[in-house]
């Protein structure tokens, strides 16, 4: 299989593409193929060059902490949870994610997403209550990787403007259950910096890694303010 | 105004970085990644609580003791259990959404080793969800600027003068620079050494290096030898993938077949509750199995395996093409866990003065073996107890002077950047990994450990002769030296214990001797490993 990867030595660098060979085949995920490129005693591009390692962002390998969110095929993904033999075509393309700064390859800065939870001070304040009603959905909203696949993906998002995407609505909705006291001013993030400019185009679920289903937290947060 | 370095915000980090900031004290936490990419994230089954009817803090002790092979301090051991039903209440009150009961009080699983139900769980993603309060938690301070997080930032070594620690030098990723960060104190939390390894079931970031680099700078390692091999691990094209406990303390059966009929093992040797024996002897009984172990939970049906172990389920189907629902999983035992680490006292000061060690990086609570569901405890407890005593450190008088060393550092980061050789330190790391795996198995015996050293002892020799390839993140060369090192002294302890307890199985030693009912402890001198064993709190 024919690896295409859009590479960058560093931030500052110009990117370039370079191409590999993976000999292997059946259910391999697009992360241990990288491995398997990588751990090589020499590892030479597809016109027998010799090329550096491929950067990339890698913890668990096993889809439960978003590091190698990357663009796979133009599609957006987990590395660790997209298979060779799951993908349309026989050439695998890889992108590092575009809204967030290159690191190296197919690392990024994803460092926008905090900033902007921490600009809203979405932290709890005083004891959480028993989440009852909100079980189901509370569980399912903190397994979020902030991986940043849904920003990738939402076409309202653009780093630096007013509109702070998905993982912010599910961050608030989080919020609002677990920290009662804090309603009013949360509610006003939320409408601020969400909102206001989501189009519910609902491209964030459908991306998610986790599943979440972030439609849930939007319709009980814009049922509250 | 005090200030102090955490390095790596897992939950041990983030604990102490909480616990340090709500005293008003300033820390920088610092790491490669942010919270989400930890390790802890990854801990599925839940943690200790002892809260259930008959169940006690003694109780509780007396598994975590006993499990452990007899050799963890067991006033340390008690003090984290007695602690345990308040840190259950402080995660439930910062938001952790753990499973409840009828009632709507935080239910309670069975887990190996334990004499009742004490695993407070939730869902099969207990340490996600307690990671996501706690980063809640933590935004609360960083918003206070009681804690600023280095995020990009690698580890490189401590600043130390005269036996004093003044903080450490950092490596920033993404501007490829060194940094010297000056603290009153230098908490380690930097998860256990599966680097060494290659991948294990843990997270591919917690390599062993910077309690190797401590090692090379004077701080003393304990009971390296006791490794912990999860007895349910399923093997993938990515990695060996770790089956959850909760799916034996849900029910979860092991057997394998002879004459086309399953023998279930575990329970045929030591009854009902076979299965959730503690996982050293678990493993052990897999590793002698006479053909291939499985792990059935099928039975249990889909509503239960949905609601309470939808990951085991998801990493089954989606790695192993598994369906648990209706087909068994072919389990063996895999490298988990490092009951060994850094030696820290009941503070968890390390040897080197103004150096802590907390989480799976210091050596305290476990002894031999460890009990599932006392790794997230330990790993809170532990960031606590050093958070408490680091609170009370005075500042330091006066700033050492560490220029030399900051431009040491920085020149051996140039030389690498500049370097022309095609040696691959990445190769040599992957070397290291195959070797450790091949002679530091479930059961050792001395041919084996010797032919380790050997081996390890060859690249440690080649380290110092070559400078190696600069197509790779400079902290790929600058931690091969240590992490074969640390390497050395894992096989180098696990060589000088001449018994079988816990997790340390030697075939040529197979009992337990009472003369070794001790920690070992390896302290690095100018190139000589050096091995005593001690009791607990006398070094």
């Amino acid at each position: 299989m024919k690896v295409n990867i859009k590479r960058q030595k560093s931030p500052e660098s110009e990117p370039y593409w370079q191409s590999f060979e993976y000999k292997g085949e059946g259910h391999i995920a697009v992360s241990a193929i990288l491995d398997c490129l990588n751990y090589t005693d020499d590892l030479y591009d597809i016109n027998g060059e010799r090329a550096d390692r491929i950067r990339w962002e890698c913890s668990c390998m096993q889809a439960l902490c978003g590091g190698c969110a990357m663009i796979i095929n133009s599609r957006p993904a987990l590395a660790c949870k997209t298979f060779a033999d799951e993908i349309e075509g026989d050439e695998l393309t890889l992108e590092p994610l575009s809204k967030f700064p290159v690191v190296a390859d197919l690392m990024v800065d994803r460092s926008i997403i905090y900033e902007y939870l921490n600009k809203a001070r979405l932290y709890t304040e005083g004891d959480s209550p028993s989440p009852g009603k909100h079980h189901e959905q509370q569980y399912s909203v903190a397994k979020c990787l902030k991986c940043g696949l849904c920003l990738e993906a939402c076409p309202n998002f653009r780093p630096g403007e007013e509109f702070y995407g998905p993982v912010f609505a599910n961050e608030s909705y989080l919020l609002s259950t677990q920290t009662e006291g804090k309603n009013k001013a949360l509610g006003k993030e939320y409408v601020k910096h969400f909102q206001e400019g989501c189009s519910k185009a609902l491209s964030c679920s459908i991306i998610c890694p986790q599943n979440i289903e972030t439609l849930t937290s939007i319709l009980r947060m814009n049922r509250k303010y | 105004m005090k200030k102090i370095l955490v390095i790596g915000s897992g939950l041990s980090g983030l604990v102490c970085a909480i616990e340090l900031a709500s005293r008003g004290i300033h820390t920088i936490l610092a790491s490669p990644y942010p919270s989400e990419r930890a390790q802890s994230v990854m801990a599925q089954g839940g943690i200790n609580s002892p809260r259930g009817e008959g169940d006690s803090p003694e109780l509780h002790c007396e598994d975590t003791v006993r499990s452990g092979g007899d050799i963890a301090d067991r006033d340390a051991v008690y003090s984290m259990c007695r602690e345990a039903l308040e840190i259950t209440d402080w995660l439930e009150r910062l938001g952790t959404v753990f499973n409840r009961d009828k009632k709507g009080n935080v239910s309670l699983r069975a887990f190996g080793g334990q004499s009742k139900d004490r695993t407070a769980y939730a869902g099969s993603s207990t340490g996600k969800q307690i990671m996501s309060a706690l980063v809640r938690e933590a935004r609360r301070y960083e918003c206070e600027g009681l804690i600023t997080r280095l995020m990009g930032y690698q580890f490189h070594s401590a600043l130390i003068k005269e036996e004093v620690c003044y903080g450490a030098i950092l490596y920033n990723e993404i501007k490829g620079e060194m940094e010297a960060v000056y603290a009153d104190a230098l908490v380690m939390a930097t998860g256990g050494q599966n680097g060494v390894f290659g991948k294990t079931t843990g997270s591919t970031l917690c390599d062993g290096y910077a309690a190797a680099r401590l090692f090379l700078q004077g701080a003393a390692l304990k009971n390296l030898e006791f490794i912990q091999y999860h007895p349910t691990t399923v093997e993938t094209p990515q990695k060996r993938m770790l089956i959850s406990e909760a799916a034996r303390g849900e029910g979860g059966r092991l057997y394998y077949e002879k004459d086309k009929k399953r023998v279930y093992f575990m329970e045929e040797a030591f009854g009902e509750k076979g299965n959730l024996m503690p996982r050293d002897v678990v493993a052990k009984c897999i590793y002698d199995a006479p053909s291939k172990v499985f792990l059935d939970i099928s039975f249990l049906g889909e509503k239960l395996i949905s609601e309470r172990l939808f990951e085991v389920k998801e990493v089954a189907e989606k790695y192993a093409g598994i369906d648990v629902t209706c087909e068994s999983i072919p389990v063996y035992p895999s490298v988990h866990f490092f009951m060994g680490g850094l030696w820290v006292d009941k503070c968890h000061r390390t040897t080197v003065d103004r150096v802590y060690a907390i989480g799976e990086c210091a050596s305290m609570y476990h002894g031999a073996n460890r009990l599932g569901g006392n790794s997230l405890l330990s790993a809170i407890y532990s960031a606590r107890v050093a958070a408490r005593s680091v609170s009370e450190l005075s500042e330091q008088k006066e700033a050492a002077n560490f220029t030399k060393a900051l431009e040491s550092a920085k020149a051996e980061l140039t030389e690498r950047r500049q370097s022309q050789s095609q040696f691959s330190a990445m190769y040599i790391r992957y070397e290291m990994a195959k070797l450790m795996n091949d002679c530091l198995g479930i059961c050792r015996n001395e041919e084996k450990l010797k032919e380790g050293i050997e081996g390890i002892d060859y690249y440690l020799s080649v380290c110092e002769k070559l400078s190696f390839d600069s197509d790779v993140s400079p902290y790929v060369s600058y931690s091969l030296m240590p992490m074969l090192a640390l390497s050395k002294a894992i096989l180098t302890c696990a060589l000088e214990r001449r018994e079988s307890r816990g997790a340390h199985i030697r075939e040529d030693y197979p009992e337990r001797l009472e003369k070794y009912r001790r920690c070992s402890v390896i302290c690095y001198n100018g190139g000589e490993y050096k091995v005593s064993f001690e009791e607990e709190g006398r070094v």
